[in-house]
């Protein structure tokens, strides 16, 4: 660049610069504008379904529909969560299934995850790279696979219409200890060679030292399959068939099919399954996004 | 404790046997339980009319599975006297195989065990409640028969949706998730809140997101609500649609629009139903926030020098996307798309919930169906059928995703 040129290229660039300028501010608020768009498409149906729990049988169905209800219609809920269907079949109870299977499942993935996770993270022994490998190999299979085969087994084994048919297969799986080993993983192995040398034993070394180190990694277990636990659907559709043994998913199916046109009262109890999670989820945001990312990742 | 042995040889010997009984015996147990014969409350009554149906139909298989143990008991036998002289060896041995045992035997029961068993009854006709019956390849003929036989097309017109609705909803939900990610990416405030915000959906359980849906699905529903005032505004006349009912597809649409016709002997060029895309929809609703998720990780991870170098270079924003962030998502990306179609292929709780696979069997799905066969809901029970059309799925399903990786993983080996 020679020296005559240089003040057009200045005027220039100071041109552009101001050009940038606004068009940055322009940039910044679209993209703003685009977040809170977003932001209410994925809040929206919620919000429209929060609405509707409030509203009479009437509003629900009235077209045009109208976005507030009249009158804040609270009894529904309590028209909800004392609703029966007989033979034990109560909201209460249904809510009380869930989180009870839930947190068994959550807990054991967490326990049994975390001690192949060890094994496989800080023990060397014969075979296990061929158990790793095998594992891996499994969480490719699909689960539409298994699943009349244990429908089989659980109705020869006569736990049908027991929380025993979706406690023991969820009791450990291939996905948990696949996040915890990748997490053990990047944890440094000179504390527990240090604990090794005072004559500390494994599972002295996996209590002490490792677990205490690998919370976070296991709260995002904890939090995951308790998540996936509280929400599947397919299995307790199969396994569960007496209303007192129901999970909220199975009977909110059943209850949406009985009270087909009152939707008021069937949205009541889709929010008596959704607000938990949520509520869960809002408080450990953080760990359920890094359990997500450690999935994708590592995978 | 420590009864030293002269003869370090001998040393392992007992130990070794009593792994090996050990295993031999806990996978016959598993292979006991997978045994395919029939169950029922009589038959399951006493261990001895268990056994005496063992006997009668699962000799071959209890054969196979105790060689297979036999030989899984002497490959760790012969480990177990290697490692037994060495108390350190002998140690991470022991201890290793104990942390492992409740993954193993969860997983050869509950994975591997049903997997066999179910293999076996899908060469059967077996409804759980009589003897399984060899009947050979007939299962697997009967689910292609619609080729030949039209009242038979179940099977294929549920095949024909979910690749619909994998080749619709798996770019879409790719494409919007790295979108999202990369307007998360930027440097805006408050990222924390909208990130949560937009996961909030795929917390949530199907069940209630599908409900919520069904709502604003229905005929007096929000969505023609929000659509007749909108397209009003702008002088279209707008007929509710009762978007979980309606039958025409895609193509179907395109062509009655200039005039033409499908019949329904044609079924295969109409294309994805109204209900089945209203059902897309929904359901990349739910799994976009996942995989943003996903993308944005990886999208952080990305070494902020290769930005920095490219704008010193003047690259624009188009060629910094193509030539830095594109490749470097590769990985990400292929492991995005594989686990969105295994995800769709076996889409089943909408559509249970929403459509029972109609209108028309326009949203039928593979998963959908072998849960009807096997519980018998349309007909009699055929759990022999029922699973060979699951390894039908799953070997579509491995097909793919070896292709889509094929084809995701050219050109990554450069970087």
């Amino acid at each position: 660049m020679t020296v005559t040129t240089r003040g057009k290229i200045k005027s220039t660039q100071y041109k552009s610069h101001r050009q940038a300028v606004t068009e940055n501010v322009i940039r910044t608020f679209f993209r703003y504008l685009l977040l809170l768009v977003i932001g209410v498409i994925m809040l929206l149906p919620f919000i429209m379904a929060f609405l509707g729990t409030v509203k009479t049988d009437q509003e629900i169905m009235a077209y045009p529909p109208k976005f507030l209800p009249e009158i804040w219609h609270w009894e529904n809920w309590a028209r909800v969560w004392n609703t029966d269907l007989g033979a034990g079949g109560t909201f209460p109870r249904w809510l009380f299934n869930t989180a009870f299977l839930s947190v068994v499942v959550a807990v054991s993935q967490a326990a049994f995850g975390s001690m192949a996770a060890y094994a496989f993270s800080r023990l060397k022994f014969a075979g296990r790279d061929i158990v790793f490998n095998f594992m891996l190999a499994t969480m490719m299979i699909p689960g539409a696979v298994t699943l009349i085969p244990a429908y089989v087994l659980m109705t020869k084994l006569q736990l049908i219409n027991t929380f025993w048919s979706l406690i023991l297969p969820g009791l450990v799986s291939a996905g948990s200890i696949f996040t915890l080993t990748s997490f053990f993983r990047s944890i440094p192995a000179d504390l527990e060679e240090a604990a090794f040398i005072d004559g500390a034993t494994h599972m002295q070394i996996f209590r002490t030292v490792i677990l205490p180190l690998a919370r976070p990694a296991i709260l995002t277990v904890l939090i995951l399959q308790f998540q996936s636990m509280w929400n599947s659907f397919l299995q307790p559709l199969l396994y569960l068939n007496s209303p007192d043994k129901y999970v909220l998913n199975v009977a909110l199916s059943i209850f949406q099919q009985q009270y087909k046109s009152q939707w008021n009262l069937t949205l009541v109890g889709a929010m008596f399954n959704a607000i938990p999670i949520l509520i869960l989820f809002f408080i450990f945001s953080r760990y359920y996004i890094e359990g997500v990312t450690y999935a994708g990742i590592k995978g | 404790m420590k009864n030293k042995l002269t003869n370090s040889n001998q040393q392992g010997t007992v130990p070794a046997i009593i792994a090996f009984v050990g295993v031999v015996l806990v996978i016959f147990i598993i292979a006991l339980m997978n045994a395919p014969t029939m169950g029922g409350a009589r038959v399951m009554s006493s261990a001895q009319t268990y056994f005496s149906e063992v006997r009668a139909t699962a000799v071959p298989f209890m054969i196979f599975a105790v060689l297979a143990a036999m030989i899984a008991g002497f490959f760790i036998a012969r480990e177990v006297k290697k490692v037994w002289p060495n108390v350190r060896r002998r140690k991470e041995f022991l201890t290793g195989y104990a942390f492992l045992a409740p993954y193993l035997i969860v997983t050869l029961t509950f994975t591997v065990g049903v997997i066999l068993f179910a293999l076996y009854i899908s060469f059967t006709n077996y409804d759980i409640f009589t003897r399984p019956e060899w009947i050979g390849l007939a299962n697997y003929k009967e689910a292609f028969a619609g080729f030949t036989d039209a009242t038979k097309r179940d099977f294929l017109q549920a095949l024909y949706n979910v690749l619909w609705y994998a080749a619709i909803v798996v770019p879409v939900q790719t494409i919007l998730a790295l979108r999202m990610a990369m307007l998360l990416n930027t440097p805006v405030k408050f990222k924390q809140f909208f990130r949560t915000i937009f996961y909030a959906p795929s917390v949530t359980s199907s069940v209630v997101i599908t409900l919520i849906f069904m709502w604003l699905y229905m005929k007096n529903g929000y969505l023609n609500f929000f659509l007749q005032t909108v397209l009003g505004w702008i002088g279209i006349n707008f007929e509710p649609v009762a978007w979980l009912a309606d039958p025409r597809g895609l193509i179907q649409l395109i062509v009655e629009a200039f005039g033409g016709t499908i019949p329904s002997t044609q079924w295969y060029f109409r294309g994805p139903s109204i209900a089945w895309m209203a059902i897309m929809f929904q359901n990349i609703f739910t799994t976009v926030p996942t995989f943003m998720i996903m993308y944005l990780a990886a999208l952080q991870d990305i070494n902020p020098a290769l930005y920095e170098a490219a704008s010193i270079e003047g690259a624009n924003k188009r060629q910094v996307f193509t030539q830095i962030t594109r490749p470097l998502l590769r990985p990400i990306t292929m492991m995005i798309v594989v686990l969105g179609t295994i995800g769709t292929l076996q889409v089943f709780d909408q559509v249970y919930l929403a459509t029972s696979g109609g209108p028309l069997k326009t949203t039928l799905t593979p998963v959908f169906l072998i849960f009807t066969e096997a519980l018998g809901v349309t007909g009699p029970i055929t759990m022999g059928f029922a699973s060979a059309l699951a390894f039908i799925l799953a070997v579509i399903i491995f097909a793919l995703t070896f292709v889509q990786r094929r084809i995701l993983t050219q050109g990554t080996e450069m970087y």
